[in-house]
């Protein structure tokens, strides 16, 4: 098969599993569904049975992630139109922020290193609470693998939108400020959309935290998680 | 058609701020992603009025909107660590579990508390 046709395979291949998983999560809006973890799978299966090597998907995937960068710059239009829910109450905010991001991140390396994973899991799983598009740059500055990071990033996102309001909601943490900030803090963008469901406070607030954690620890992981990894 | 080419032009606008941020990053060997560093540009451009949000919502929205698409290709890469999650698989579980948890509650408990106290302050003025 020619190379062409093989990257426009893969490339359509993409494009339709990611629009029909989509539709499928609108309908259902169960995390679980959600269209990275499911047009994955199912790519990953059909690679598999069909013999297409990572190494031929590769060209068509860089074709689809060149507007990557440019979608994460836009990422501060959002966090902008949302600048007014800071002004709320800005220090227990950015606190809030930063000490959940760290403590999630310092806990998810130790627990790592204990378990006798080996370092380019755990610089892998270190951002695992940042959205995705920074969390494969994080990755890449500290010794970690972008598409293991993405694997840890989608499973957090996944595992806190299911749970994260009832775990909040158990511990008697119903100031709809924290709830939406825990769950932004936790599962970034899946998580901001679940806790959208409960108001648009709580979304937004979810929203602000997902773009302030991933700047706070950009600016802290190149010199925090290599100094953690080989603590 | 003058949508599309407006939806166009802004993205290459978003494009522009990306591309003199990674060469930025590239070129005083800053420690941070490109792309966080053309984030923070872009939200001091707005917030300066130098850019106003009209001027990139067209191209942006879609870009947003469908943010996780992107994610999909780079994930397919997992299929080259295979092996590793088949035996080490059990072994995160445990840690990714308990540090999601554990970021729900200090950002939950740490904003709860003191917004209370801020609120108990101001009612007592």
């Amino acid at each position: 098969m020619s190379t062409t046709l093989l990257v426009t395979i893969t490339i359509l291949l993409t494009v339709i599993l990611y629009l029909i998983s989509r539709k499928i999560f609108l309908y259902t809006k169960n995390p679980i569904f959600n269209p990275v973890l499911l047009s994955t799978t199912v790519i990953i299966i059909i690679l598999h049975y069909t013999g297409i090597t990572f190494e031929q998907y590769k060209p068509g995937k860089d074709i689809m992630t060149f507007l990557l960068g440019p979608a994460t710059v836009a990422l501060a239009l959002p966090l902008y139109l949302n600048r007014g829910v800071l002004r709320q109450a800005l220090f227990p905010i950015l606190l809030g922020i930063c000490l959940g991001a760290l403590s999630t991140l310092t806990v998810a390396v130790l627990l790592a290193k204990i378990s006798g994973l080996d370092s380019l899991i755990i610089a892998s799983i270190a951002p695992k609470s940042i959205t995705a598009p920074i969390a494969i740059e994080i990755s890449r500055l500290t010794g970690g693998d972008p598409a293991i990071a993405v694997a840890f990033v989608v499973f957090t996102g996944t595992f806190g939108s299911i749970v994260g309001a009832s775990v909040l909601s158990f511990c008697k943490i119903t100031n709809p400020i924290a709830r939406g900030l825990a769950l932004g803090v936790t599962s970034h963008g899946q998580g901001t959309a679940t806790i959208l469901q409960e108001g648009a406070l709580q979304g937004a607030m979810a929203g602000v935290a997902m773009a302030v954690a991933a700047i706070f620890i950009s600016f802290i992981a190149p010199f925090y998680i290599p100094w953690l990894v080989n603590l | 058609m003058q949508n599309l080419l407006k939806t166009m032009g802004q993205i290459c606008l978003l494009w522009l701020i990306y591309y003199v941020s990674t060469w930025t990053v590239d070129f005083f060997h800053l420690p941070l992603p490109g792309s966080v560093l053309g984030m923070l540009l872009l939200f001091l451009l707005l917030s300066g009025g130098i850019i106003k949000e009209q001027w990139l919502s067209l191209g942006a929205n879609p870009l947003l909107k469908h943010l996780s698409f992107f994610f999909i290709p780079i994930a397919v890469g997992l299929m080259e660590w295979g092996e590793l999650f088949t035996q080490k698989g059990h072994l995160l579980f445990l840690p990714l579990v308990l540090s999601a948890i554990v970021a729900l509650l200090t950002t939950g408990v740490v904003v709860q508390l003191l917004t209370k106290s801020l609120e108990k302050r101001g009612g007592a003025n």
